[in-house]
């Protein structure tokens, strides 16, 4: 009987499949690659730099691809592609005559003791203009030599932005066609949208003609004041394909980047560019519109190859280039099968020397309960750790683990357009009143700092001398008081027949937000406040609340890159519906530092002022900043080693962690039963 | 036969396009829209972002962007917002995951309820029937994703087996049979939680169905005849009592679509499930149209399948 076999033969043969299948897995230890794996949770879109902006991607094409500059492990700049740098500046003045200009250049070289103060380098004259070069950019020098000349013989010069929507290059063309006596010294176009130029002279007729298409002057200055950035590059670099690195491809970078086909996410870091060149193949010089100290750090933005993207479609990019990148970085991409893994394998030419590991792999585990199996069962070889499992790990010998204050912070944001908020006071005791200490000992399970504003405290500018508000209900309570609100029958506060009463709203997904909220909820309960809670999926959340600005509270939180320019986030221009500044926080005192941060080149006036408007606005308290959780990250003890060059020869190390993260010096990782054919160290530290 | 299915395919075509329709206000109305690098990313300026709308026709009016995603998904140019490739070549490299690992489940499910279903039947109202009732009961209530946890939990701290993905990662495999028991080891585990709730439903209507047929007058006939009680079951009652399994097929397809998505994203297996969760959370619309479009059209044409094989398998059903 057939049918009878089939009953019981499908099950039978399936069963025992499996036990075979078990058995072969259980033995397949003994059989590992020199190979690092790690676990991602999420799955990069392209690997492309030019057009991807999340961590899943930028993780993998921290391997593949290089940039001209790089953090280093105290996360200073330091150079990569880059042999050097050197930062300089063109100050140019306009005079209304050939004689006004040679008076103002007798001027200057009779100042020659100033000179050095002002980093004056030399002086050049081309009929009305006089041109200086400074070796340090920025705005200070400049205006201190303006000063020493005769005002009425200075043409001032204007900056004017129009936006005429599309065809901006053209129709700029036919107007200075139309009006030659409109004198445009530059001009720089956003796309083919919009314009920024400077004029000199009359720029009535320039605002009139583009009325329509919102043209602003946007401020006139007695110079013009061009930074520029020299940067010699590396002549022994080359991409994965054997072809060298020139400056030819930090161009394309750049051209890429403002394209408007390509449309870059990182378009807005490269907007300040003038141009750029490359005289030769290893210089590369780019020039500012004005002076924009953070612009430095965009170059290390990474570099891609001119030689293979170039005069290609961006769908060639998306299905061939962004799945099979090609970089210039210490690992090479070997296979991608999406939604499983992503596979880097050693370039074996690469400039450094090639690195000890044959492959590193990115594990796509999208489940947080998976990825501890996989790490505990040796598929993957790292993990960051939750907060609750860290304690587990920490006094077991068997694992080694990584804890460092993470580049980000959470926080409660006050909406201050709302009239309950606008009072310093009740901010103040509310951030009296949330026991943050508490919040860090049970939902980090301790693994996490009291935040004291707006920067992480391992950055270098961040200010060191901010104490934090202490937790205390009773002064929470008197200052509340004295803002008037007094306690209502049902314990809840009020004033002016009004309850002390608003909604505090956060994202679904993320357990610690809601563990704040409800800590937050109880907290304020017992100084006579009510806090209602409500929990959203993150697309509603954010389009419907949070980019509208229509709600009360919001725990959030901001994850930044070590930058000291938060225009977006905390300057007043920055506070209507789409943009970033949520709260609408609005403090000239603040916005004038914001400005001249960014304005600032000196590395001792950074800090200061970045210092300053730190305490300011953890003074003003428009966030309730609670804190700095740490990121965790775990392997299995001696697992893996690290042997680097240094100047006393190999050196080899434990894995150990750096302000940057413990994964910088990856391109030195090996396991130690492969070590057999690497050169011996010079030095070894247990 | 022939007209039945050629009204069944009008109307089929008829019904795909409302399904399209339907979806698609579904997922556009749906609160949130598609932003690929993070809302609150301050280095996006108005330019890219508007740049980017653009690009995508999310400026347009919504009538005209269903008119843009359907007329793509029929040229072939339809992109996913979130990495510019074409969406059906995102899909069908995803197929090959979900058909072995959907058929494996299917053949699990068909062969063990069948084999659970008859031998309850057999038993009927003795106790292995009774505790095979409960634990099927148990297999249908219990969600999959707890038993999968319990599973994986059990097998990593006991055995420390690897269990995520397709293939052991960082492997060296010594022969080409251990590499392919390796593939069929990481199908089989997330293959046959998937499968559970599947044997438990076969079960249950292969058992009814058996007892139903065993209390015929043919099977009192047979047993008059002295034949005994194996040939009865397997031969003559097992043949009639096996329509259910048949009519399951078009039930199982959705089912198995459906609750792939859990059992993909716990064992990181590269189906379509997980590509379809990551769309809706991304507000990726054309690489959801494109994927409830040809979802919908693989249940109809599922049920098709089934009602076509009933009138092969029982001569009494005729398709008109």
């Amino acid at each position: 009987m057939f049918i009878r076999w089939f009953v019981f033969g499908i099950p039978l043969l399936i069963v025992a499949l499996i036990a075979a299948a078990l058995i072969n897995v259980t033995q397949l230890s003994s059989h590992k690659k020199n190979e690092f794996t790690i676990s991602t949770i999420g799955e990069p879109t392209k690997l492309n730099p030019i057009l991807s902006t999340e961590s899943a991607a930028s993780e993998v094409e921290s391997l593949v691809f290089e940039g001209l500059l790089e953090y280093d492990e105290n996360l200073e700049v330091t150079t990569r592609l880059a042999k050097s740098y050197t930062q300089s500046q063109l100050t140019t003045f306009f005079f209304t005559s050939v004689e006004a200009a040679a008076t103002a250049k007798s001027i200057l070289e009779t100042q020659s003791s100033r000179w050095t103060n002002w980093t004056l380098q030399s002086l050049e004259l081309t009929g009305s203009e006089l041109r200086l070069h400074l070796s340090q950019p920025g705005f200070a020098a400049s205006n201190e030599i303006a000063d020493l000349f005769d005002a009425t013989s200075m043409v001032p010069i204007s900056f004017v932005r129009a936006e005429p929507g599309k065809e901006a290059r053209k129709s700029l063309a036919a107007f200075q066609k139309n009006h030659p006596e409109v004198h445009v010294v530059r001009e720089w176009f956003d796309y083919d949208a919009a314009f920024e130029l400077s004029a000199l002279g009359d720029i009535a007729p320039l605002l009139d003609s583009f009325k329509d298409a919102k043209a602003s002057l946007l401020e006139t200055k007695r110079f013009l004041a061009e930074p520029q950035v020299h940067f010699v590059l590396r002549d022994d670099v080359h991409w994965h394909d054997g072809a060298p690195l020139t400056s030819a491809d930090a161009v394309f970078t750049y051209q890429s980047l403002i394209s408007e086909d390509i449309a870059s996410p990182r378009k807005v870091d490269f907007d300040l560019i003038q141009k750029v060149e490359a005289p030769t193949p290893t210089d590369f010089i780019v020039t500012y519109r004005k002076p924009y100290s953070p612009a430095l750090t965009s170059w290390m933005m990474p570099l891609i190859p001119k030689h293979i993207l170039a005069d290609k479609p961006l769908t060639w990019w998306n299905e061939n280039f962004n799945r099979h990148p090609i970089g210039t970085g210490p690992f090479k991409f070997a296979e991608w099968r999406t939604n499983e893994f992503l596979k880097l394998e050693r370039n074996p030419d690469y400039y450094q020397g090639p690195p000890w590991l044959d492959s590193v792999v990115f594990r796509i585990l999208p489940d947080p309960i998976a990825q501890r199996l996989a790490f505990l069962s040796h598929q993957v070889d790292y993990w960051n750790v939750d907060p609750w499992a860290v304690s587990s790990f920490k006094d077991d010998p068997e694992f080694q683990v990584f804890s460092s204050p993470s580049k980000s912070y959470s926080y409660i944001g006050w909406n201050l357009r709302r009239p309950l908020f606008q009072d310093e006071r009740v901010r103040t005791a509310f951030a009296h009143a949330v026991n943050v200490p508490a919040m860090i000992r049970y939902i980090l399970y301790g693994n996490g700092i009291q935040s004291t504003g707006i920067f992480p405290p391992q950055f270098w500018f961040a200010n060191p001398h901010i104490q934090p508000l202490a937790y205390d209900p009773k002064l929470a309570e008197s200052l509340l008081d004295e803002a008037g609100w007094k306690r209502g029958p049902d314990g809840i506060r009020t004033k002016n027949g009004q309850r002390l009463t608003f909604t505090l709203i956060t994202n679904q997904g993320t357990e610690v937000r809601k563990d704040i909220a409800t800590l937050v909820q109880d907290n304020l309960r017992s100084i006579g406040v009510e806090a209602k809670v409500e929990i959203y999926e993150w697309s509603v959340f954010i389009s419907r609340f949070i980019m509208k600005q229509e709600f009360d509270a919001t725990v959030l939180g901001w994850t930044t890159p070590p930058d000291y320019d938060i225009y977006q986030v905390w300057h007043s221009s920055q506070t209507n519906p789409d943009q970033l500044n949520l709260v609408g926080y609005k403090n000239p005192e603040a916005d004038k530092l914001i400005e001249q941060l960014r304005e600032e080149y000196d590395h001792d006036k950074i800090i200061s002022l970045a210092n300053r408007l730190q305490a300011l606005i953890y003074k003003d308290q428009p966030y309730l900043f609670l804190f700095v959780p740490n990121a965790t990250t775990v392997i299995w003890k001696d697992s893996f080693r690290i042997r680097r060059p240094t100047a006393k020869g190999w050196v080899d190390t434990p894995v150990s962690t750096t302000k940057a993260g413990w994964s910088v010096y990856l391109q030195w990782f090996y396991r130690p039963e492969f070590s057999d054919a690497m050169p011996p160290a010079a030095q070894t530290v247990p | 036969m022939i007209p039945f299915l050629i009204r069944r395919l009008l109307i089929t075509l008829v019904l795909m396009f409302v399904i399209s329709l339907v979806s698609f206000f579904i997922i556009t109305l749906t609160p949130g829209s598609p932003y690929p690098w993070g809302e609150l990313n301050p280095k996006i300026s108005q330019a890219v972002k508007e740049n980017f709308r653009k690009q995508f026709h999310l400026d347009q009016p919504i009538y005209k962007q269903y008119w843009y995603n359907m007329h793509g998904l029929f040229t072939g140019e339809l992109t996913s917002i979130k990495d510019g490739r074409p969406v059906l070549q995102r899909i069908v490299e995803r197929l090959p995951a979900t058909i072995s690992l959907n058929v494996y489940a299917i053949i699990v499910s068909m062969s063990f309820g069948l084999l659970i279903g008859v031998y309850s039947a057999r038993n009927a109202g003795r106790w292995p029937d009774i505790s095979l009732s409960v634990l099927c009961f148990a297999l249908l209530a219990i969600p999959g994703f707890w038993i999968s946890y319990l599973i994986i939990i059990g097998l990593t701290q006991t055995l420390g087996v690897p269990i995520l993905g397709t293939e052991s990662y960082g492997i060296d495999f010594p022969t080409a049979t251990s590499r392919l028991l390796d593939h069929f080891w990481h199908l089989a585990l997330p293959g046959t939680l998937l499968a559970l709730g599947g044997i438990a439903a076969q079960s249950r209507y292969i058992r009814g169905s058996m007892i139903e047929t065993l209390r015929e007058d043919y099977i009192r006939t047979a047993r008059a005849k002295g034949l005994d009680e194996t040939t009865i079951s397997y031969k003559h009652a097992l043949r009639n009592s096996i329509r259910p399994l048949i009519t399951g097929i078009g039930s199982l397809l959705p089912a198995l679509i459906g609750g792939a998505v859990i059992i993909e994203s716990i064992f990181a297996y590269p189906g379509i499930g997980r590509l379809g969760y990551q769309a809706v959370l991304e507000r990726d619309y054309p690489t959801l149209v494109a994927l409830n479009f040809i979802t919908a059209g693989l249940v109809l044409l599922g049920n098709l399948l089934a009602d076509v094989l009933y009138a092969v398998v029982d001569p009494r059903v005729r398709l008109e």
